[in-house]
């Protein structure tokens, strides 16, 4: 009886190492996508596996919101204002999902003793970083779902839109700078270290606040010009909330939507650009050096 | 024959060796929490990271109320808002705190399953460790009040402030919020690794239930029984009475369950000691219970060396 051997199917017969060396570019191709598929795979079925963030992630942020709103209601704001709070608070799931599982994620892998395989592997890290992303995207775009569309119903948000198109396209626009600038800040903070974890922690409120989270960001005056031209979380924000409460005279002192998708195309080129740039110098750091993977460092 | 160890050797201590070697273990454990959060960390980052999120977070209420008001918020709103969410770093710190010390201990630097094999309480270890955050937490707090009493002007007299008051309640309320975060602790040794923001959460939807930020009497009557019943709602009740004794009731007004149940605009000082001390002692109950569970449970399945990512 002879046994027969089953190739797996990424398995490529060649006549010398120098030639399995040698990859067609569709083969980079695939297996750069197949890291993609890989990577976002944990994050989506983690989430299937393990049901306690729904309430976690989902109700909880949704009252924290909602405290927003009573502080509104208790100052007896016009409606709109109920609407920021509510917007904000679906973005900030972004936001949390950018900063925790994107920027502090190679820290993370690194101390759990991955980021050498990742090194190793024959795939390009901006692929793991876009996994990442997907995978994030995927609960970020529930709880945000949620909390609008809850917070919509229950608080009486009356959206006034008149250029959907424009709204869907800056929307977009904004999750690309945020995981964009997840994806430079997933490098950046690899190299501070140990510190990557108070990093995180500095980039939550106070970035809720330049941003104008809760409130119109123009009201900040030079400080929310300032956010605008540097935080994609202020200027996506700024630029939906205008297109989302059209009319509204709250808009004051921030550019119009339409030159603010023109700063988020910039952001997303700049960021991607960059975010290349550095996971390359990285990826030479650690083959070079060797420094990169030494856990707690 | 050879007596091989003094009478300190033995496995078994009477009540004072025990209470001891408690004391000497908690105070291990939050040198090396204080050694981790601050040593470790680059000084100038420390002390952005430990000031600049709770004064970020009350900027941004100060903004808010002064958009509405379109500048001219008066200064008992300004202060009921700066005390209360000053007060809140101090809880999202202590509820953190613990939670995080089980995280940080099992995921990063995997060192809770040789925590758990010492002959000292794991609880006693996490207290410690909790404790250093909530230092850092209550320096972050008393920075934020000044700072934001500075910048808004709310003047704060010294000596209006009632300190006997001041001190009982805070020293409740640490309880409280220490009883909190061992609820959380006791979530997270059953969750994944993904749990860092739970403690963030739970402390962003009591935000909602405490009258924190504004008087509970805007929530719907059910959540308002829901608020009087968490210890933080009468705590922060309690603080605030001591520190601005002409602000606004966060329990009591007009149509509010309070006020429709007892008839009266706003709880008394004596009343507010009162159901702070039973609710905290509610809430230590519930959470020394839930740790015990948790902690057995994390024993059994062997959850206290599992690792996990996403």
């Amino acid at each position: 009886m002879t046994a027969t051997l089953r190739i797996p199917e990424p398995f490529h017969p060649t006549s010398s190492p120098m030639e399995a060396a040698r990859w067609t570019r569709r083969r980079k191709l695939a297996t750069d996508l197949r890291a993609v598929t890989g990577r976002a795979y944990p994050r989506v079925i983690g989430l299937i596996r393990e049901p306690s963030w729904l309430l976690f992630e989902i109700l909880l942020p949704f009252l924290t919101t909602s405290a927003f709103v009573f502080v509104y209601r208790a100052l007896q704001a016009p409606p709109e204002y109920v609407g920021f709070a509510v917007l904000g608070g679906a973005m900030t799931a972004f936001w949390l999902n950018v900063i925790w599982m994107m920027a502090a994620q190679l820290y993370w892998e690194k101390d759990q003793g991955n980021l050498d395989i990742y090194f190793t592997a024959p795939v390009s890290l901006m692929s793991v970083l876009f996994g990442m992303a997907i995978g994030g995207l995927f609960s970020s775009c529930l709880r945000a779902a949620v909390v609008l569309g809850v917070g919509t119903v229950l608080y009486d948000v009356v959206f006034t839109v008149e250029q959907w198109g424009l709204l869907i396209g800056v929307f977009l626009l904004t999750l690309g700078a945020l995981y964009g600038l997840g994806m430079v800040l997933a490098s950046l903070f690899l190299l501070f270290g140990r510190e990557a974890w108070h990093l995180t922690q500095a980039m939550q409120e106070p970035v809720y606040f330049v941003s104008g989270l809760n409130f119109p960001v123009g009201r900040l005056g030079m400080l929310g010009f300032l956010a605008i031209a540097l935080i994609p979380l202020a200027v996506g924000l700024d630029a939906i909330r205008q297109l989302a409460f059209a009319g509204s005279a709250a808009h004051v002192g921030t550019p119009s939507p339409e030159v603010e998708a023109l700063i988020l195309v910039a952001m997303v080129v700049v960021s991607l650009a960059l975010a290349r740039a550095m996971i390359h110098r990285l990826e030479w750091l650690a083959r070079s050096e060797g420094r990169l993977t030494v856990r707690g460092g | 024959m050879t007596q091989l160890a003094g009478s300190q050797a033995r496995p078994q201590r009477d009540a004072r060796g025990t209470w001891q070697e408690r004391l000497l273990t908690w105070r291990t454990a939050v040198r090396l929490g204080w050694a981790v959060e601050s040593n470790w960390a680059d000084p100038v980052l420390f002390l952005i990271y430990s000031i600049a999120k709770p004064i970020a977070s009350v900027l941004m209420l100060v903004v808010m109320l002064q958009v509405i008001s379109n500048g001219a918020a008066s200064t008992a709103d300004l202060g009921f808002v700066i005390v209360g969410s000053a007060l809140w770093a101090f809880v999202m710190g202590g509820i953190a705190g613990l939670a995080w010390s089980i995280l940080d201990d099992r995921e990063r630097y995997r060192m809770l399953r040789y925590l758990a094999i010492l002959p000292g309480s794991l609880s006693v270890i996490l207290l410690g460790r909790g404790t250093a955050r909530l230092l850092i937490a209550g320096m972050g707090s008393v920075i934020t009040l000044v700072v934001a009493c500075l910048i808004t002007g709310v003047p704060i007299d010294i000596g209006r402030i009632d300190w006997i008051m001041l001190l009982v309640c805070m020293a409740i309320g640490l309880v409280a919020v220490i009883a909190l975060g061992t609820l959380m602790a006791a979530v997270c040794m059953q969750t994944r690794q993904d749990s860092w923001s739970y403690p963030e959460a739970v402390a962003g939807a009591l935000f909602l239930l405490v009258g924190a930020v504004f008087p509970i009497v805007v929530l719907p009557q059910v959540v308002q029984w829901v608020g009087l019943l968490m210890p933080l709602t009468w705590w922060i009740e309690g603080i605030r009475r001591a520190v601005l004794p002409d602000a606004a009731s966060g329990i009591g007004g007009v149509g509010s369950v309070w006020t429709d149940v007892t008839g009266t605009l706003a709880p008394d000082q004596g009343v507010i000691l009162v159901v702070s001390m039973a609710t905290t002692a509610m809430a230590t109950l519930v959470a020394f219970g839930g740790y015990r569970w948790s902690e057995r449970r994390a024993r059994e399945r062997g959850l206290l060396d599992r690792t996990t990512g996403s």
